[in-house]
């Protein structure tokens, strides 16, 4: 299907469904199938249907990455650096070249995922790339077994001469900071949403300033707003770097061969993985076939080869056999990505009414080597702030680098954005939540959910009956809080599914999009099944091949809002495609043909009708295809950033929690969280409420355990495991209760939109605002242990109450 | 090397191995039962977890030769033919899992605890997969479709009797 | 090509002959085989021999007495101890303390022998980096690191349940070739974490733990432990306490109070001791226990906050004992 410009205005229905739902004229582009009716009128799209590949999850068939044996297949081990920052003087492999069993041994020429400098003469004479942080890969080993690889790795002898290096933010700002690049920098996105703004100033190891993130800015004057305030808040927030941890570390199968190269990746988008191939390798895009068939988690951080795909290329390449790179834990934690950590400044002036009248925001953050540590586009999406100023800085230290981390920036930013709004309230003496009544009016999708979604979680949470702050004699205090949501509605620009009607009746619906957990092939066989009359088990999805049809990104969110709509319409275009064959067997025209139920129909006779499979057998094909993209949304988009297309209506949420704070050993527990969220329309409920499970158990996770602890004397992370990596566990996970709202936002011919990243973003706030609930103290800094929590309940300088 | 022989999935294995091979390599990489997964290598995530003479044991954590002519059980093994167990069954309707790679190890223990005692509480579910790590937190939809296995298993047992 | 030697001891004498041999240290005896999996995993140790403990029998098994007390043969598991039914019921201390450690999978294998015999969980000490680079120094000591005793070392014995074990008086019974055997007090076999030692223990080289001794309980006897973590899941602990009193007519006639993750090796709060003797234990009587006992910790910045958590927990568990 060609992509047309041509559009005709319809009247549809739009809103929240049991809500709002008003009649709208929107100009469709032409060929784009009718609007889908609310949830409850149709069979398959919005059921609570089974993942349909959970069965060769839980027996142990799903072959990730990690589980891919090649015959003849090598296996690889890196040679990391062992200081934070020198000038590599000599590396010497001959020991590990001679290990018994090792085919080959590469060494690295250039360190991707990192930031670049802008000018890359300046170090155009080092013979081998600096080193920048402890644990950088530097070379890699291939061995007919792994302990061969182990031990010969451990034999690659590099020779360093030390140059003075900085671990802490603070450190890096100070003005004799050892310097940690000699020049400014770029980082270029990731479709994952990594990447920093380019062209910024750098001075020293300060990069900035960038006013906002994702196209945002400021805007009016911030000092005639403050003068207008009654009351103004100035605080200071921390937060953490958290590292991503998925269950299956990064890695790739690296298989070299004249003809092509396969590459078998645990990856977010195997597209990305393609095109980093191509342009490291100077490949064809044609010679490149990536396949992922399960990713095991990745969180943000899996996008391109990476420095471990590149080794394992190089490797298999050297070698002429398949190479199997996966990381170690250690590895895992400390060079492939992670949540950068935050220092932000906000002050926030209001009217005794509770109007906003200026917001300043000035942050750093240090994503280590790698630029992108701002602090999301909140302050100037989410609400009617009409005064607003935003300032972030990246600093750079000798440190693992930062990548895109669920909900990029916006975690931290909400953390900030969030409490200082209840301090606010709570000056004002009054509700939080009628605080949010008053600023979170902008004429977007986002804006009128959380309206809704506000009401219904104070109904489940009981809001109305919550206690005054510090109520609680005893040790253990109790308290509730509020947070709001918000993330982008994004969607990928070139996203195509192919749908295909065998002679036998069976349907095979393809994408090269990958499921790092989410569900794609789910909600794809359910949109298409909805289309078809089938069940959703009835349709083989085959997905995680980058020679299908090119598929989204698992990163912003967007799979969903994405493919279901290329599904859609691919299995549209089919189906009318076999109406059109049966029509005249079953007396009527092809536009009157149903699809339901698994079976095909005229309209109005039921009775008379065939099944699918006899629908199929009496048109009497050998196969029908038909392939289809996904349109732009129909009121078009506020930014486009390559693929990543980002509209102006986002997507809400709101959450409530409920929290006990041990005050005399400063643990917290998390009891109870009310979640309500938004993603336009529920394309599995069950699935959505699996991610929701999972936003809010990183939220917490996030708030109470996760922290990278490094060594300043040597920039090696202290804490690179899973027993002093703090994670929640089962004993940690709160009672969760999850509320859906469905919101028509008719953009796209599904009105699906994500959810795994709004999940995360309110949950930490949330928490916050419950422990000035339960303490009477509020937490500035994050993650809430005994050591955080301790301090902040001894600390003086603490809001007053008028509530 | 040294001569390992054990049953694995009831079936009689004899593999060489260097000693300081762990029984999770074994199986992974002698045997090829890749469904069991390796997230930490120490111990702290389960993933690993399979039934050694009928005991949950993190298998990265096993010496293989600790092995020797003992059962082992894993995820390949516990469904009868195409006939899923109750918990793996339940995992699926309750989609207790996302990504899926904390999945065998956590059926391992769920299940574990079901034919142990399959009177067991909320609690008990949540002692019996203290040890592992589900990234994507599919803790929740764990809990809910271990007690209906449970459920299911106790319902059956009466039914026998 | 195999990486080290294995050899399964058929008996005590035998592997006690197996290690003497060995003056280089690198034949290194294995129950469960948790920790030296980790140490070999972290690339700490690289042992060229293993002795294997598991077939010898007489290492196994749990008995108890109500004259003679408990004995748990080296092998027994921490699954088996928190288990057992008399455990539970006399020693429930110790019980509580094997069920709260490392995880249900770990607690199948792991033995008390190995438990007591195990490494440091310091971050410096489970890297090899800080083995190979010693000479950079420099080391910045944790948030979870000694609060008592911490002039030389921060580190800090890693085993649980040996803090509920020293609060009933537990003693260690090895044997080395020959039939030669000693019984060492628990807090005599126990030795400051050390970089430059390869055991933090007085077990010889040639020796191995054949089972651990609790002494019989006194009439009126009553106990109690607390792990404090951060996590409930899974977590090594900011600080646990064992608390074992002795009452007659409601008064304390004798008290344990043992704190662990405080100090070098698991701390008998002995103020906390001295102040309760002869006392009847109400909240208040508990509560100043609670405060002797951390008068004269020495934390650093990082740590601090261990004091009153410290101080809450005994409290907390001296009270848990009296209900």
């Amino acid at each position: 299907m060609s992509a047309s410009d041509e559009r005709h205005s319809r009247t549809v229905l739009t809103g929240i469904v049991g809500d709002t739902l008003q009649p709208i004229a929107r100009n469709i582009p032409v060929g784009e199938p009718p609007e889908l009716p609310p949830n409850s009128e149709l069979r398959v799209i919005g059921k609570r249907v089974n993942r349909v590949d959970a069965v060769p999850k839980v027996t142990g068939e799903a072959r990730y990455t990690f589980d891919v044996q090649l015959p003849g297949m090598l296996y690889a081990r890196i040679a990391s650096s062992t200081v934070p920052h020198a000038r590599i003087k000599s590396i010497d492999t001959s020991a590990a070249e001679a290990y018994p069993g090792v085919k080959a041994v590469h060494i690295l020429d250039r360190v991707l995922s990192i930031a670049q400098l802008r000018d890359p003469s300046v170090e155009a004479n080092e013979r081998f790339p600096l080193v920048r942080y402890n644990g950088q890969p530097i070379a890699a080993v291939a061995a007919t077994s792994m302990r061969a690889a182990k031990a010969a790795a451990k034999l690659v002898r590099i020779e360093y001469e030390r140059l003075p290096h900085v671990t802490t933010l603070e450190g890096a700002m100070a003005d004799d900071a050892p310097v940690v690049f000699p020049g400014p920098t770029e980082q270029a996105a990731t479709a994952g949403g990594g990447g920093a703004p380019p062209n910024l100033p750098q001075k020293g190891n300060l990069r900035g300033p960038a006013r906002g993130g994702l196209g945002g800015g400021g805007r009016g004057d911030v000092q005639q707003g403050f003068a207008q305030a009654d009351y103004i808040v100035e605080r200071d927030y921390r937060t953490q770097v958290q590292t991503h941890t998925p269950m299956e570390t990064h890695g790739l199968v690296a298989d070299w061969r004249d003809e092509e190269l396969t590459l078998y990746a645990s990856t977010q988008f195997t597209l990305s993985v393609r095109d980093e191939a191509a342009d490291v390798f100077k490949l064809p895009k044609e010679k490149i076939r990536v396949i992922s068939e399960y990713t095991g988690g990745g969180f943000g951080a899996k996008f391109g080869i990476g420095n471990y795909g590149a080794l394992a290329i190089h490797l298999s390449r050297k070698a002429r056999a398949p190479v199997r790179l996966m990381l170690d834990r250690r590895e895992e934690h400390v060079s492939v990505g992670n949540r950068p950590s935050s220092l932000q400044r906000l002050k926030l002036g209001a009217r005794r009414d509770g109007t906003v009248t200026a917001l300043q925001v000035e942050s750093f953050g240090t994503g280590g080597v790698a630029a992108g540590a701002g602090v999301g586009f909140a302050h100037t999406a989410m609400y009617a702030i009409p005064n607003l100023s935003v300032e972030h800085y990246d600093v750079f230290t000798d440190a693992g680098p930062c990548a895109a981390f669920r909900a990029p920036g916006q975690v931290q930013g909400i953390f900030a954005l969030e409490q200082a709004l209840d301090e606010l309230a709570h000056e004002l003496g009054m509700d939080p939540l009628a605080v949010r009544e008053k600023i979170d009016t902008n004429d977007t999708d986002d804006a009128r959910a959380r309206k809704v979604e506000r009401r219904i979680g104070a109904e489940r949470a009981r809001w109305s009956q919550r206690r005054p702050t510090g109520a609680d004699q005893g040790p253990v205090k109790r308290g509730i809080g509020v947070a709001q949501s918000q993330w982008a509605y994004i969607v990928h620009g070139t996203t195509t599914c192919e749908v295909r009607i065998r002679g036998d009746g069976s349907v095979v619906a393809l994408t090269g999009a990958q499921d790092i957990g989410t569900g794609t092939r789910t909600v794809m066989a359910q949109t298409v099944a909805e289309e078809l009359g089938l069940r959703a088990d009835d349709v083989d999805t085959r997905i995680g091949d980058s020679r299908y049809p090119a598929g989204p990104a698992s990163g912003g969110s967007r799979v969903t809002s994405s493919i279901t709509p290329a599904a859609r319409n691919a299995a549209y275009l089919a189906a009318r495609d076999l109406a059109a064959r049966v029509a005249q067997s079953l007396g009527a025209s092809t536009e009157d043909i149903i699809f339901q139920d698994g079976r095909v129909f005229a309209r109005g006779r039921p009775e008379r009708g065939m099944t699918f499979v006899e629908a199929v057998k009496t048109a009497n094909f050998d196969e029908i295809v038909h392939r289809a993209d996904r349109r732009e949304d129909y009121d078009g988009y506020r930014a486009k950033l390559g693929d990543l297309h980002i509209s102006r209506h986002g997507i809400g949420g709101v959450q409530f929690a409920q929290i006990a704070v041990d005050t005399e050993t400063g643990v917290v527990k998390v009891e109870r969280i009310v979640a309500v969220h938004d993603c336009g329309r529920p394309i599995n409920p069950k699935l959505i409420e699996s991610q929701i499970y999972g936003g809010v158990i990183q939220g917490v996770s996030y708030a109470l355990y996760e922290e990278r602890h490094l060594d300043p004397g040597t920039g090696v992370q202290l804490n690179a495991n899973i027993d002093q990596y703090k994670i929640v566990g089962s004993r940690e996970t709160p009672a969760i209760e999850v509320h859906l709202i469905e919101q028509l936002g008719r953009q796209s011919s599904t009105d699906a939109r994500g959810v795994a990243e709004p999940a995360n973003v309110a949950t930490a706030a949330a928490i916050a605002n419950a422990f000035y609930n339960a303490t009477g103290k509020r937490i500035f800094t994050l993650p809430m242990t005994p050591a955080n929590v301790l301090a902040a309940l001894r600390a003086e300088d603490q809001p007053e109450d008028r509530s | 090397m040294m001569e390992l022989s054990l049953t694995v999935n009831g079936r009689r294995c004899t593999v060489h191995v260097d000693p300081a091979t762990t029984l999770v390599e074994v199986l992974r990489d002698e045997l090829g039962l890749t469904g069991t997964k390796i997230g930490c290598d120490r111990g702290a995530c389960s993933a690993c977890t399979v039934w050694l003479d009928g005991e949950v044991v993190a298998s990265c954590m096993t010496f293989a030769l600790d092995a020797r002519d003992k059962q082992v059980t894993t995820i390949e093994g516990l469904a009868q033919g195409e006939q899923l167990h109750p918990v793996q069954q339940a995992f699926v309707e309750h989609d207790a899992m996302q990504c899926g790679f904390c999945t065998p190890g956590m059926v391992m223990s769920c299940a574990h605890l079901a034919e142990r005692n399959p009177d067991c509480t909320l609690d008990d579910v949540r002692g019996a997969v203290s040890g592992h790590l589900c990234r994507c937190g599919a803790y929740p939809n764990i809990f809910k479709a271990t007690l209906a296995a449970a459920a299911a298993m106790r319902q059956r047992k009466g039914g026998n009797t | 090509m195999s990486s080290l030697q294995w050899i399964d001891a058929k008996s005590v004498d035998e592997a006690a002959t197996l290690l003497s041999a060995d003056d280089s240290g690198t034949t290194i005896a294995k129950a469960g085989g948790i920790d030296l999996l980790d140490l070999i995993k972290e690339g700490i140790v690289a042992p060229a021999r293993i002795v294997n403990l598991q077939r010898i029998d007489a290492l196994r098994g749990v008995q108890f007495d109500d004259a003679k007390g408990l004995r748990l043969g080296s092998l027994t598991t921490l699954a088996e101890i928190a288990s057992n039914a008399a455990i539970r019921q006399r020693y429930p201390a110790l019980a509580a303390a094997a069920a709260h450690a490392a995880t249900p999978q770990v607690r199948n294998a792991a033995t008390i022998g190995g438990n007591l015999l195990q490494r440091p969980r310091c971050w410096y000490f489970r890297n090899e980096f800080f083995h190979a680079a010693r000479a950079e120094g420099g080391r910045e000591q944790s948030q979870y690191g000694a609060i008592f005793d911490n002039a030389k070392t921060t580190m800090m014995h890693a085993s649980t349940p040996a803090t509920a074990l020293l609060a009933y008086d537990a003693s260690v019974h090895v044997a080395g070739k020959a039939g030669r055997s000693r019984t060492i007090a628990l807090g005599d076999f126990l030795l400051p974490p050390d970089f430059d030692r390869d055991r933090d223990t007085t077990l010889g080289r040639d020796e191995v733990v054949t089972h651990i001794s609790v002494p019989p309980l006194k009439a009126g006897t009553r106990a109690a432990y607390h792990k404090q973590t951060e996590r409930d899941s899974y977590d090594w602990p900011i600080c646990d306490v064992a608390v074992v009193l002795t009452l007659t007519n409601r008064k304390v006639e004798a008290a344990r109070i043992v704190a662990g993750a405080v100090a070098p090796v698991p701390r008998r709060m002995t103020a906390s001791e001295d102040l309760l003797r002869s006392r009847e234990i109400d909240e208040g009587v508990a509560a100043e226990a609670a405060r002797a006992a951390v008068r004269g910790a020495t934390p650093t910045d990082k740590n601090s906050y261990k004091v009153p958590v410290l101080e809450t927990v005994i409290r907390r568990t001296i009270s848990a004992a009296m209900t």
